[in-house]
């Protein structure tokens, strides 16, 4: 060693200033948010003219950066900035050290939703010179044994399980200095006609463990000065009233609740949170703040249950049925299922007059790593180092280890091979602004998908032409004299069914698609709820049988050696004009479309045959993606 | 060296230091004795305010400074110990500390139009629109036609040559007949990329087929072109600021770290299986 001396100044200087700096609670890890602050929207190219028939736009709203804690904890440094830069395209760094980029089409629009509890804390803690960074479990949560880490982190856990907030992390400045970074990147990044960002954050309630997370999505460029949040209240009625609270204040925002698969039947409870049944005020308050649900996303796809739905030979589909991390097994699926409350919102509408569970639907990643999965052959899982190798989500047998017949993943490995590379959302909307977007989904004129961009039409009304609803006429009738997804259908009298036109086209870089079908729900006169699923398309020329309501087996194959699938069989656009035969005009109904593609390789069968190995025989080796639009609601006529 | 407590108790010492070095001289004896100075003692109790929101009655904050004291001490005792030394953590945390300075450090004086302008020279590709064009396209849709979709567009556009109108041709779909000027990747979350790379290799003058797509067989008319182009300056100056900031942060790190690293000769003790490699690469380098 020379010059000791210079080493020695150079390092008291560098100290004073990180110390100063974490005075302000900002973070000496990374400095571009600060640098990109100073930079405008990107300019592109003039604003595409609006559609006033709209267009289809995807995007995500549902993503986790740094600023969460269970994200920076498993080392996610990326940063809002990231998570918008991977949306329009660009690539980012994973957690683990490697790439990532969309090898599909960028999104249009994103939002930011990382944790309210905690928000920027981890990261405080992890920069010397805070007063975070003073707990005496700062060294453990930093620790290079990943054992020590998930044993301080436990007490986060237990924090949002119990909704108490950890006393020593009672200051709130890294909250606020957190919020107002994801505040300045959604505006720098909102790009008006080409992307769209959203404010938002996530509402983390979980009491005991039960899931009662909520994304909450503003409108606009304000936003209050901090989130509210599960440390708040547990009780998602107090966020609601906060909510009316800021909209009466000019900040609009909805919020849109998620995994209802692991709240073991919680989320769609038939009671107030206090007990009390509900009544009109409180699905007034329900459905003013929360008309939408995301029903797919990575830990798994909340639409229905095999065991809610034993006549739907489709509904085993990516299902999830632990707590959130966590290996308690769910027990209860009514209730924590969306085509289960739907129908229960419908048996409330006939007995009591009101429905407090009339929601549309979307989809998203819940993505930790700032970077949503969507691409069953680029999946790398949702949580930071935890999941991001086959071998660490249960794909591959490790190496040494032998094969499938002598290792079985441990429990929480075995958890992460259930998760899906999914979700999207659609929206229908004019052009791809906030407004727009916002606006449609508002009015819930928007579907979910399980990763494909999957474009859905649906209208019924009564008088519609014959036309398809891609020639322009037919569709300006449609939006004119009928109804599009996510709204009501005041029925007529007399038994004649309104047409259902209903159509979809694949997505251009993915399989073809195999059917179209009509989910309906409706009540019988005692209000007992029903369901029912109808094919109303097939692909190949196909006819739905009248007996069993399905299309033929259109033939498709994927080879499990390749992951290659048949090209010359599906669909690349399918569309029906449909009357329910069984339609009642006196009764409370739905009807959401549900389309599926041909099958193709799940995730974990492109990570098994890229290093040469047999998939996990407890996994589906393929699966049929998908979209759910959001339902149309009939207003029966009075019963005379 | 695994063990947390002794992490923290180090850490916590370095903390304590670089207080220590911004607020000036701690007064500290070598000899065995701890002072602890007013500004200090206020800190503390400050930081017990912030948490608990009230201040600390006498006997708490007695404790806090015992606490304190006894960190100091350990915090010398592990110094003495030479117990930072080896502690990865700890190493890491004032290398993140050092970078974050030396990036703080680089010079933020606003840029100029002739820097700016410098900058840009030789990186228009990065800020140039793409090219954009409309067309008209007429589908034979794979769905309805299977094989004779090829034969069909062809037939299509031989048609369209002679005076055939396009909206009175081809199978029904969502896609536009009739596209206003979009970029290739707009084209392509519409067509699908193989359409969208068709569509931009294509000539620009009159109907050609068949150009395919994930529904089927196009036949397609350019309408109009409009080559890539660069932004007016004042439109890109902002962004060509930035950008140019956060690369000549990044050149300073790297520099200011090579130069670090250049006040020392380094020899390192290579294990004999690997010495041969490394002494052959070092000697190429």
């Amino acid at each position: 060693m020379k010059k000791p001396f210079a080493i020695r100044a150079v390092l008291m200087s560098g100290l004073a200033a990180a110390a100063l700096t974490a005075c302000a609670a900002k973070t000496g890890e990374e400095t571009t948010v600060d640098e990109a602050a100073a930079s405008p929207a990107p300019v592109t190219a003039t604003k595409p003219p609006s559609n006033p028939l709209r267009n289809a736009y995807f995007g995500d709203l549902h993503v986790h950066t740094r600023n969460s804690f269970d994200a920076y904890i498993f080392n996610v440094r990326a940063t809002p900035d990231d998570a918008y830069r991977y949306a329009k395209g660009q690539t980012i760094r994973h957690a683990y050290g490697f790439d990532v980029r969309l090898t599909d089409k960028p999104l249009d629009f994103l939002a930011v939703t990382d944790h309210s509890e905690y928000l920027g804390v981890l990261q405080a803690i992890n920069t010397p010179g805070t007063s975070y960074s003073t707990v005496p479990y700062a060294a453990e949560l930093f620790s290079d044994d990943l054992r020590v880490v998930n044993s301080a982190f436990r007490r986060f856990g237990d924090s949002i399980r119990s909704g108490q907030r950890v006393p020593e992390l009672a200051d709130m400045s890294a909250t606020r200095s957190a919020w107002s970074d994801i505040i300045d990147s959604a505006q720098r990044n909102n790009d008006p006609g080409h992307f769209t960002t959203f404010i938002g954050y996530e509402f983390t309630s979980a009491p005991d463990g039960q899931n009662l997370h909520r994304n909450v999505i503003f409108s606009g460029s304000k936003a209050p000065a901090t989130p509210f949040s599960a440390l708040e209240s547990q009780n998602p009625e107090d966020l609601w009233r906060w909510m009316d609270a800021q909209r009466a204040n000019g900040m609009e925002a909805l919020a849109i609740p998620h995994n209802s698969n692991g709240s073991d039947g919680r989320m769609f409870q038939r009671t107030q949170w206090n007990g009390a049944p509900f009544d009109a005020d409180y699905a007034d308050l329900r459905m003013r703040n929360e008309p939408l649900v995301e029903v797919t996303q990575v830990k798994g796809t909340s639409e229905t249950h095999p065991l809610l739905s034993p006549n739907d030979e489709f509904a085993n589909f990516e299902i999830m049925e632990w707590y959130i991390g966590s290996a308690t097994p769910i027990t209860k699926f009514a209730g924590g299922y969306v085509r289960d409350a739907l129908r229960a919102g419908l048996e409330f509408q006939t007995k009591s007059g009101f429905n407090p569970f009339k929601f549309g639907m979307i989809g998203s990643s819940d993505t930790h790593n700032a970077a949503g999965p969507y691409e069953e052959p680029n999946y790398f899982s949702k949580v930071g180092i935890l999941d991001a190798t086959p071998e660490r989500r249960g794909s591959v047998v490790p190496e040494g280890k032998g094969d499938w017949h002598s290792y079985s993943p441990p429990d929480n490995i075995a958890r992460y091979s259930t998760w899906g590379a999914s979700g999207l959302t659609g929206v229908w909307a004019e052009e791809n602004t906030r407004e727009s977007i916002y606006a449609g989904l508002r009015r819930k004129e928007t579907y979910a998908t399980t990763g494909p961009r999957i474009r859905v039409r649906l209208f019924a009304g009564y008088g519609l032409d014959n036309g398809p609803l891609t020639r322009e006429a037919s569709l300006k009738n449609a939006y004119s004299r009928g109804v599009p997804m996510g709204a009501d259908l005041a029925a007529k009298n007399g038994s004649a069914s309104p047409t259902f036109k209903v159509w979809a086209a694949r997505d251009p870089d993915s399989a073809p698609l195999q059917r179209l079908e009509i989910v309906k729900a409706w009540t019988d006169p005692s209000g007992e709820s029903h369901e029912k699923v109808i094919d109303v398309a097939c692909s190949d020329g196909g006819a739905v049988d009248a007996a069993s309501d399905r299309c033929p087996d259109n033939g498709a194959q994927v080879d499990l050696k390749t992951c290659a699938y048949s090209q010359d069989v599906g669909d690349a656009e399918l569309s029906a004009a449909w009357k329910d035969p069984e339609f009642d005009p006196s009764q409370n109904a739905l009807y959401y479309a549900r389309v599926l593609e041909n099958p193709t390789c799940r995730w974990s069968t492109w990570d098994a045959i890229r290093v040469g190995q047999e998939p996990n025989p407890d996994l589906e080796k393929v699966i049929q993606e998908r979209a759910y639009s959001s339902p149309i609601w009939i207003v029966p006529v009075e019963r005379s | 060296m695994r063990e947390p407590l002794v992490h923290f108790i180090i850490i916590g010492a370095i903390i304590f230091g670089l207080n220590a070095a911004i607020r000036g001289p701690e007064p500290r004896s070598d000899s065995g004795m701890i002072e602890v100075s007013e500004g200090r003692v206020a800190q503390i109790l400050e930081s017990f305010q912030l948490v608990s929101g009230r201040a600390p009655t006498a006997e708490e904050a007695q404790a806090l400074l015992d606490d304190f004291v006894i960190e100091e001490a350990a915090y010398r005792e592990a110094l003495a110990m030479g117990l930072a030394e080896d502690d990865t953590v700890v190493r890491r945390r004032l290398r993140q500390k050092v970078e974050f300075l030396f990036e703080d450090e680089a010079a933020q004086e606003p840029a100029t139009d002739a820097d700016l302008k410098e900058w840009l020279a030789g990186r228009e590709d990065q800020y140039r629109l793409p090219e954009r064009r409309a067309f008209q396209q007429v589908l034979a849709s794979i769905d309805r036609r299977g094989v004779e979709a090829a034969g069909d567009a062809k037939r299509f556009a031989e048609a369209l040559k002679t005076g055939a109108r396009p909206e009175d041709m081809g199978d029904d779909t969502f896609l536009p007949g009739a596209a206003g000027l979009m970029s290739q990747q707009e084209v392509a979350s519409l067509f699908g990329e193989a359409f969208a790379q068709g569509l931009f290799a294509a000539p620009t003058d009159g109907w050609i087929a068949p150009v395919p797509s994930s529904f089927g067989m196009h036949a397609v008319r350019i309408t109009e072109q409009q080559p890539g182009v660069l932004p007016p300056f004042d439109a890109i100056r902002s962004r060509l600021e930035a950008d140019r900031a956060q690369q000549m942060r990044a050149d300073r790190l790297r520099q200011k770290l090579k130069d670090l690293r250049d006040r020392y000769d380094v020899r390192i003790d290579w294990p004999k299986d690997l010495a041969p490699a490394m002494a052959q690469m070092e000697a190429a380098r």
